[in-house]
């Protein structure tokens, strides 16, 4: 008895379940439930599923490509019995069971955690976009008015005195320019 | 003029798809049609007569796995989307019995390869020599390769893993 995979999610098939369907070229499509029978007579694509294996280890979701995958395959190699091969592939399987699964689960911590990471980011980043929902803009702005008002009637009360006009003939004026001033000094006269 | 009016068939349901899908009506899947371009596309295209095909199988597209009954039929098909999609559809390689082993954990996953498809070639062609070439697209370098990691010390054991 073999425990089978399914041609569509790849679970496992145990012996009494599923269905088996023969293609016209002999290819033999085994399927766990209903479900992958039917995705399967619709022509789904088990790569685009996102319930499937296929999709998963494509997507990047699951550990995909590891040294510990190697050991699990059909070889159709038959090997001759031996008690102590099978004694110590026994051993061996459950060693390598275990190492697979604590890969398979640090590969999954690695991906959230990068998850985490960014969600922090995004986090910070609309703190700083949305600030002022937090805090208003217009918090102690009375205060701030007064403060600000306060500070420039000071300012007034020094600069009043020292505001004087002077006057300039105009005709003197374009006597000197006539005398012939050089540009220069028409600034300052301006100024 | 009666009190009661019979009710509009508002949903026609799936039954039409029901009867596609059922293996009787059962068409080529992509996987098969990627072996015939592989293998037999010359064949394919030039078939000698049968009466009990459309056109005597002299029309026939092998991306789509359809005879046409003449060559303008099966030019115009070649401009329809429906063949276009089939083009875009085997661009990456077919999913398989082996890829869902392979999903299962025996093996490490493999992406799938990348090719160039274009429409067969004309009988003539075909009897001058040529054939439907299947080019796989070079990766790109961009691809970030994962690689495993390793805290654990691999175990050296090169024993036979039963199923």
């Amino acid at each position: 008895m073999r425990i089978e995979t399914c041609y569509f999610c790849s679970s496992k098939v145990y012996p009494g379940h599923g269905v088996t369907f023969v293609r016209n070229d002999c290819k033999i499509f085994k399927f766990c439930r209903g479900k992958c029978h039917k995705a399967f007579k619709r022509k789904k694509n088990p790569r685009k599923v996102g319930w499937t294996k296929a999709h998963r280890k494509a997507a990047g979701k699951e550990l995909a490509i590891d040294p510990s995958f190697e050991f699990e395959k059909r070889r159709n190699v038959p090997v001759k019995y031996s008690r102590e091969t099978w004694q110590r592939s026994l051993d061996a399987i459950k060693k390598v069971t275990e190492i697979k699964q604590r890969r398979e689960n640090l590969f999954v911590m690695e991906r959230l955690r990068q998850g985490r990471k960014v969600e922090i980011e995004m986090d910070v980043k609309d703190v700083q976009r949305n600030m002022s929902l937090i805090r208003s803009p217009a918090a102690g702005l009375k205060e701030r008015r007064a403060k600000e008002e306060a500070e420039a009637a000071a300012l007034m009360d020094e600069d009043l005195p020292e505001e004087e006009i002077t006057y300039v003939d105009a005709r003197e004026l374009e006597k000197k320019l006539e005398e012939g001033l050089s540009p220069e000094d028409m600034e300052m006269i301006a100024a | 003029m009666g009190m009661c009016q019979r009710r509009k068939k508002m949903h026609y349901g799936d039954t039409h798809l029901q009867r596609r899908w059922r293996v009787r009506n059962r068409r080529r899947d992509l996987d098969q049609i990627d072996d015939d371009l592989r293998t037999r596309s010359g064949e394919l295209i030039n078939q000698s007569v049968d009466l009990e095909k459309p056109g005597f199988a002299q029309f026939y597209c092998v991306h789509c796995a359809k005879y046409f009954i003449d060559d303008t039929a099966m030019q115009a098909h070649f401009r329809t989307k429906v063949h276009k999609r089939r083009l875009k559809a085997l661009e990456t390689e077919p999913y398989s019995i082996e890829e869902s082993e392979r999903a299962a954990g025996r093996g490490s996953f493999q992406k799938p390869k990348k090719r160039v498809m274009e429409t067969q070639p004309s009988k003539e062609e075909v009897s001058a020599g040529k054939r439907i070439k299947i080019e796989e697209v070079p990766e790109d370098s961009n691809t970030n390769d994962e690689q495993p990691t390793t805290s654990t010390k691999q175990s050296k054991r090169s024993q036979k893993m039963e199923t």
